[in-house]
């Protein structure tokens, strides 16, 4: 009896040993494995680096402003005239990316035009002819191919510019155009192009639909100003 | 051999098996380097974007700072140019009446066999609302608090939206404008119109018309790599 009973405590005293480690055990691998849980997918990995890369190139722009707004505010401490010519400049610099100025550069021109003989397709004519739909997924394109400035037959796309189906017409700014339909998109031309071309993309999509589309490239696209007028009745400069 | 002993056996091949286990993991974690990178890559962007914000503020404010010199006898004449300028390259925030559109996803219950991409929202739709807007005399657009310039684009990704090349918004979209309230809530809301088409797949289009609303400056600055003036 007395045997038994030392017996059993150095049992218990290995086995609470042994429950102990085991314990600790299981916390630690408990942790681990929800930290790789918690862990970012590794496919987030190129996002995140494009991501990087376009705020880097938003904090460039915004210092490379900074200095220029800076400049331009020293100059304008100096007097009158100057202070005339430092928001002459200031002016012409937003006019820039207000679409209010003419722009020339490398790009792409694209051609769209309705299907020939528009009663090809059986009993509805017009049935197959360039939407408005069609137009905006193509300007949507090239912006997402990083078209910095677009026009459609010379008018000028805004932040504001409609493309609207009137009757056989499209409106853009309110002006009436007819096709064909010439888009002039300036960016990286190779990039414009393919972003059209690409398989399966507006190219294949509008093609197949019988309509007209071309594109071209080209070093010198030049895209007019808009013309029209500008009113805002609304809006409202909360920095005031 | 007794009882207990067996018992010792057993409950150390469990303790060696879990030891081992727990080594391999700790190894692959440190080995998943993608992980770290991606956490690496985190923490500097939101960094780049704190850095970013501060400087937008800067500009913002050197901007404000501009508009209180005086220039002279075309002075008032030419500060309304640049306000008029400024309203159309999305530089400065601005405020006025008009609508909130919110746009999300279907609640309808998708039947075994069906499409159930139809039912969700695509660019297309996000596209054609801001054109409604624009054609109804919208001044200022914006969703989720991301200006609209001349050169926004919409682009689907998964299940979200990418605009302004890296700003990712995912439902519900917020669609602010500057307008008359009326005329662009009605350019939505009438018969056959886009609200009409896209509450057909059961997508769930709110206009909310407001005295007063918001939108923002773009954020990021402006530059044109290839463009010009010709």
């Amino acid at each position: 009896m007395k045997k038994t009973t030392k017996f059993n405590k150095s049992t218990y005293a290995s086995i609470t040993l042994v429950a102990l480690l085991t314990g600790m055990l299981m916390v630690f691998q408990f942790r681990a494995t929800s930290s790789i849980a918690r862990g970012i997918p590794t496919d987030r990995v190129q996002e995140l680096t494009i991501e990087k890369k376009q705020v880097e190139r938003d904090l460039a722009n915004l210092v490379e402003e900074a200095d220029d707004l800076a400049a331009k505010l020293e100059e304008a401490g100096k007097g009158r005239t100057e202070a005339a010519v430092v928001l002459e400049s200031e002016l012409t610099k937003v006019k820039l990316y207000a679409g209010l100025t003419q722009m020339v550069g490398p790009g792409v021109e694209v051609v769209l035009d309705n299907p020939p003989g528009a009663t090809g397709h059986g009993s509805s004519p017009g049935l197959f002819n360039v939407r408005d739909e069609d137009l905006l997924k193509v300007i949507n394109d090239l912006r997402g191919a990083g078209a910095e400035v677009i026009a459609v037959n010379d008018q000028r796309i805004l932040a504001t510019s409609e493309v609207r189906l009137a009757g056989n017409h499209i409106n853009i700014n309110l002006a009436r155009l007819s096709p064909p339909y010439k888009i002039h998109a300036i960016g990286n031309a190779g990039v414009l192009k393919s972003s059209l071309e690409i398989r399966g993309g507006l190219v294949e999509y509008l093609s197949a639909n019988g309509i007209i589309i071309n594109v071209q490239t080209s070093d010198s696209i030049i895209v007019p100003a808009y013309t029209g007028g500008l009113r805002f009745d609304y809006s409202k400069h909360a920095l005031r | 051999m007794k009882g207990y002993q067996w018992a010792l056996v057993f409950v150390g091949l469990v303790l060696g098996l879990m030891l081992a286990f727990q080594f391999r993991v700790t190894t692959e974690i440190k080995a998943a380097e993608p992980v770290q990178r991606a956490q690496i890559l985190t923490a500097e962007v939101s960094q780049l974007k704190e850095n970013r914000d501060a400087m937008q503020a800067q500009v913002d404010s050197l901007r404000s700072s501009l508009d209180l010199i005086s220039a002279g006898p075309r002075d008032a004449e030419l500060k309304e140019e640049l306000d008029r300028a400024r309203i159309l390259a999305g530089v400065t925030e601005l405020y006025g009446p008009g609508v909130e559109v919110t746009l999300n996803d279907s609640n309808i219950t998708i039947k075994p066999g069906e499409n159930p991409n139809l039912y969700v929202l695509h660019d297309e739709d996000v596209l054609r609302v801001l054109n409604e807007l624009r054609a109804a005399g919208a001044e200022a657009l914006s969703i989720n608090g991301q200006r609209i310039l001349a050169n926004t684009e919409l682009r689907c990704t998964g299940p979200t939206i990418v605009v302004n090349k890296n700003k990712r918004l995912a439902p519900p979209y917020v669609i602010t404008a500057i307008g008359n309230p009326d005329t662009l809530e009605s350019s939505l809301k009438m018969k056959g119109g886009v609200a009409e088409t896209l509450q057909f797949w059961g997508i769930q289009v709110v206009v909310k018309k407001a005295p007063q609303v918001t939108i923002p400056a773009y954020s990021g600055g402006l530059k044109y790599e290839y463009a010009i003036i010709g």
